[in-house]
């Protein structure tokens, strides 16, 4: 019967997530946040002199800004308990059989070698505060393709970094941002030269196992002119009573006539505070395309924001949140239109239920810069029941007369009709749902690639069970 | 309510560098607030016009008791050196009805909030909102309606055109609040751009504490139709007396509204004479 | 007399405290092909819709029986099972559900067995091109931006795929053109057989041109005030409804 695998999927889903490895990692920061720390960090970390200075003045920033005064309530954070740094006991390798056991296991339970071996063209794990494996397939090397993490991109190609690392999300931006600035660790880092086509999907994998800690990857791309590139990050950590945070930084560089599609599925335990900032810069004829969908933390606040910022440029957003008992997610996007012609679809399905709440936020700038620039906004929710909240809150800001601006939205539950429509088809109420519910953020399901599709249907299948009477 | 610099806000805040989380108290607005009262009684229909020459702030509290019926015309035609801001609350109350037209276009700076609580079960908001701005001219709208009761029933409909250097914020907010089962609640705005300078602001928000509802909320931004002007240029209209005759279209639904034919007709000429500036 | 498949006995039935169907008898035999005639808001769709179970009405008393089977505690989903089939009026537009999709699921339940995707791809794309219907719309979501006739084309592939014991079909043939009025006509002939009966609410005769109809109900507020043989149709096309309710006063 369809209901008992459901059951059994649910079972293997949640273990699998939440296997606690004992935490074996040889160096830990202290709490909180002072300079010793960051020095501290920095000098582990065998960071160049810039780099200290970077740290240390963002953590001047951080300490000088205020915790936003919209969105979610930050107050249970509380910086003073949060691990920054923890330093597993791997050093970073390219061979698979020499990632320690206990943390090859976690990856092998995630599937990902074994999505190496058959869909991808490169893998990077992170564990806790580093990257523990990093691999690229040697045809993309030999056209030049660098895909690390981000440490050795600092030692290996150092000026490129120091070009482009935080300076599309420099630490002033808010005060997450500049937390970054002070403790980043671990990341990828990708470079496509110009006219290089990366076929099969790059992916990273982000995995937070202590407890108490805080994760802060970089995450740095650059897709030279004409060039292509889909990239894939994967995020989970285990379940526990203290609260972890998560402030990773996204750049992508979308050079002239290049496209980059990015793709995400967030599944962090239900103990996280998800505080990411993902943003890119779009050149003339350029396309960046993120698939992003939210369905772990405890609160999430992410908008990744798309600079249009050469004629032609091109952003489709297509996102998924699916908030349930004690979530808040707080999701969305921004675009940016600056140059001509440029033009963006937003399209975005939130789901709430069991008490959670689920907020779209979104803004769109048509600067005087940008004379026929195009934007059309769809979002829907779905609430399955009324102890949830769904918020909407979109804003439009256009100057100038030669826009076209459209935005849609939609708020409400299943409706009656559909549910006798598929009922008076022999289908039970129960999978009735659940058909409608996987219909409905079925338009981002298909942008998805595969396993991620999946796995998106098992969770919401896993939400649904019981939601009936 | 002058002394605060903050004369309105957004129910739920965003991003500080959009400038849209609350709407600010007009520059040179006089210290003096006239007040109106405005009572329906249980299943009684008033009309009520308010014909807006005079600067400064306004307030209106309205309350409509069960079964009655307002229709409220509020008409803003200040002098366009003065500034004039408004707040309207009004309570509607057990299917009680609330049909109210709004026209903001006078004033070089222009604040209003309308807030709409619809208490009572069944009750009904009609809202029909016009808004033209032209020259330096500053609009900063914010409307709200609450929808706490059982299957109430709310149309928020705004039309706008600017011109000029007009700079225009408008704020709708459809809050459906828990219990308010069976609600319906639609909003729409269309802005007609029609100068290189304006700066457009639209926050259409939408909150939900309650699943059995059906929330629509549509905006659209742009310069006219094309098509639309071309035919009418193709009957012998050149560009701006059709984009003239574009705009009107555009305002008819809500002036149309107005059942006062003198007033109609004052304003449908005010804003002729404005266009034709434009 | 054919073995009886659906038997309504003195039926009372509405929605909220507003009677619709008062004491309404019916029945239909294995094999046979009724029609229901009735002017608007006489309570046909009612009758259709809690035929099927929807939960919008409350049945007040009387009985009603598939199979011999009382049907008052059935939910939807068990009535479709048993092998009822409603073709609605107005199909509901599912997004994200494929055509496909739901069939599928749909044959799953039905029959209680494991549906291979390829077979049934293969009968379903015949049945499509019988009914002419663009396979591409196998893949499309069911009945979103599908034109009125699409949708109805759409009901009858499922009617032809799933193949139920009675199917009910409420005005299939409205709002459709002429060729498509054939197709279904032919669809709907191509499904009834010595097993299966159909209960048919038209306006129009064309879609009864290819099937041989046992017996013609009059429905008039929330009753039957009228049975008769197929030239009943003729009767009522000729002269109206309201010479029956004169009939029926006088």
């Amino acid at each position: 019967m369809a209901e008992k695998k459901k059951t059994y999927v649910e079972d293997i889903e949640r273990t699998l997530y939440d296997i606690k490895n004992a935490d074996h990692s040889v160096y830990k920061s202290h709490s909180g946040l002072t300079p010793e720390i960051v020095r501290d960090i920095s000098q582990r970390k065998h960071d160049p002199e810039w780099m200290t200075q970077f740290r240390l003045k963002s953590l001047e920033v951080y300490d000088s800004l205020a915790l936003p005064t919209w969105g979610p309530s930050l107050e249970e954070l509380n910086m003073d308990d949060i691990v920054t740094y923890v330093q597993p006991d791997a050093k970073m390798t390219g061979k698979w059989e020499e990632v320690p056991e206990d943390i090859k296991d976690t990856f092998d339970r995630l599937g990902i070698p074994e999505a190496e071996k058959t869909s991808l063209g490169g893998v990077g794990a992170q564990y806790d505060s580093e990257v523990v494996y990093h691999s690229i397939q040697e045809d993309m090397v030999k056209q030049g393709v660098i895909y690390t993490d981000m440490e050795t991109a600092l030692r290996e190609h150092g000026d490129i970094v120091q070009e482009y690392f935080m300076k599309l999300v420099p630490p002033k931006d808010h005060k997450f941002a500049a937390l970054h600035g002070a403790v980043w660790s671990g990341g990828s880092f990708v470079y496509v030269p110009e006219g290089v086509h990366v076929e099969m999907p790059l992916q990273s994998y982000f995995r937070l196992n202590a407890a108490g800690a805080g994760q802060f990857e970089h995450t740095l791309i650059i897709v030279e002119k004409n060039a292509s590139l889909h990239f894939i990050e994967g995020c989970s950590a285990p379940k526990y009573n203290v609260t972890n945070l998560h402030a990773g930084c996204v750049e992508l560089f979308v050079k002239e006539g290049a496209r980059l599609r990015y793709s995400t599925i967030e599944n962090w335990s239900r103990n996280m505070m998800n505080l990411n900032t993902k943003r890119a810069l779009v050149e003339k004829d350029g396309l960046i395309e993120w698939v992003s969908g939210s369905f772990g933390s405890h609160i999430s606040c992410l908008y990744p924001c798309s600079v249009l910022h050469g004629e032609n440029a091109r952003c489709e957003f297509t996102g998924v949140t699916f908030a349930s008992k004690g979530q808040n997610l707080d999701t969305g996007a921004s675009v940016i239109h600056a140059a001509p012609h440029t033009s963006a679809n937003i399209n975005t399905r939130t789901i709430s239920k069991a008490g959670g709440k689920a907020t779209y936020r979104s803004a769109v700038k048509v600067t005087k810069n940008a004379p026929y620039a195009k934007c059309s906004v769809n979002c829907e929710s779905l609430m399955l029941d009324n102890l949830s909240r769904s918020d909407t809150l979109p804003v439009m800001d256009i100057e100038g007369d030669e826009a076209d601006i459209g935005h849609e939205a939609k708020i409400g539950r299943i409706s009656d009709e559909a549910i006798f429509y598929l009922t008076s088809r022999g289908i039970d109420e129960e999978e009735a749902r659940a058909m409608i519910v996987r219909g409905f953020v079925e338009p981002i399901a298909k942008e998805l690639p595969l396993e991620y599709a999946l796995e998106m249907n098992n969770l919401v299948n896993i939400e649904l069970e019981g939601t009936m009477g | 309510m002058i002394s605060e610099e903050i004369f309105s806000a957004i129910p739920m805040r965003t991003w500080r560098w959009l400038n849209v989380n609350e709407v600010k108290v007009p520059a040179g607005l006089s210290a003096e607030v006239k007040t109106e009262k405005i009572l329906v009684e249980a299943g009684e229909s008033k009309s009520v016009v308010l014909d807006r020459r005079e600067p400064g702030a306004l307030e209106v509290q309205a309350h409509i008791a069960d079964g009655g019926e307002l229709n409220l015309i509020y008409a803003q035609l200040v002098d366009e050196k003065d500034a004039a801001a408004s707040r309207i609350k009004v309570y509607v109350g057990k299917g009680a009805k609330f049909n109210y037209t709004t026209v903001e276009a006078g004033a070089k700076h222009t604040a209003a909030e309308l807030t709409v609580d619809m208490a009572g079960n069944d009750s009904v908001a009609d809202v029909w909102g016009l808004y033209f701005g032209d020259g330096e001219r500053k609009i900063d709208l914010n409307y709200i309606i609450r929808q706490q009761g059982r299957r109430t029933d709310a149309n928020m409909q705004v039309r706008g055109a600017l011109l000029g250097g007009a700079e225009k914020t408008f704020r709708g907010t459809l809050d459906f609040l828990e219990g308010s089962k069976g609600s319906v609640g639609r909003e729409d705005e269309e802005v007609m751009v029609l100068s290189d300078h304006v700066q457009n602001r639209s926050v259409p928000i939408m909150l939900s504490h309650e699943d059995d509802v059906d929330g629509h909320h549509a905006v659209s931004i742009g310069k006219m139709d094309e098509g639309k002007l071309f035919y009418l240029m193709s009957r012998g209209l050149d560009l701006a007396e059709a984009q003239k005759l574009v705009v009107e279209a555009n305002f008819q639904p809500v002036l149309d509204r107005i059942a006062d034919e003198e007033l109609k007709a004052e304003i449908d000429a005010y804003l002729q004479r404005r266009l034709s500036h434009g | 007399m054919a073995e009886q498949l659906l038997e309504i006995k003195d039926l009372h039935a509405g929605v909220e405290d507003k009677e619709i169907l008062k004491g309404l008898s019916l029945s239909v035999g294995k094999g046979e092909v009724h029609v229901i005639l009735g002017p608007n808001g006489s309570g046909k769709s009612t009758l259709m819709n809690i035929i099927m179970g929807h939960p919008k009405y409350t049945v007040t008393s009387g009985s009603m029986e598939f199979e011999g089977e009382d049907m008052k505690e059935m939910k939807t989903f068990e009535r479709s099972r048993k092998g009822l089939f409603l073709s609605f009026q107005t199909p509901e537009e599912i997004p994200g559900i494929t055509v496909e999709n739901m069939l599928r699921t749909a044959k799953q339940v039905i029959t209680g067995e494991k549906v291979k995707l390829l077979p049934f791809r293969k009968e379903l794309k015949a049945t499509m091109q019988e009914l002419k219907m663009n396979p591409e719309y196998a893949q499309r979501y069911l009945n979103v931006g599908f034109s009125g006739g699409e949708k109805k084309r759409t009901e009858i592939l499922q009617l032809l795929m799933l193949n139920p014991k009675l199917a009910l079909l409420d005005e299939t043939d409205s709002g459709l053109d002429v060729d498509a009025v054939q197709i279904v006509s032919e669809g709907v002939a191509k499904f009834h057989n010595e097993e299966n009966s159909c209960l048919i609410i038209t306006h129009n005769t064309r879609i009864l041109e290819h099937l041989k109809v046992d017996k013609v109900h009059v429905l008039m507020n929330g009753q039957i005030v009228e049975e008769g043989g197929p030239e009943l149709i003729e009767d009522i096309n000729r002269r109206g409804f309201t010479h029956i309710l004169a009939e029926q006063e006088g």
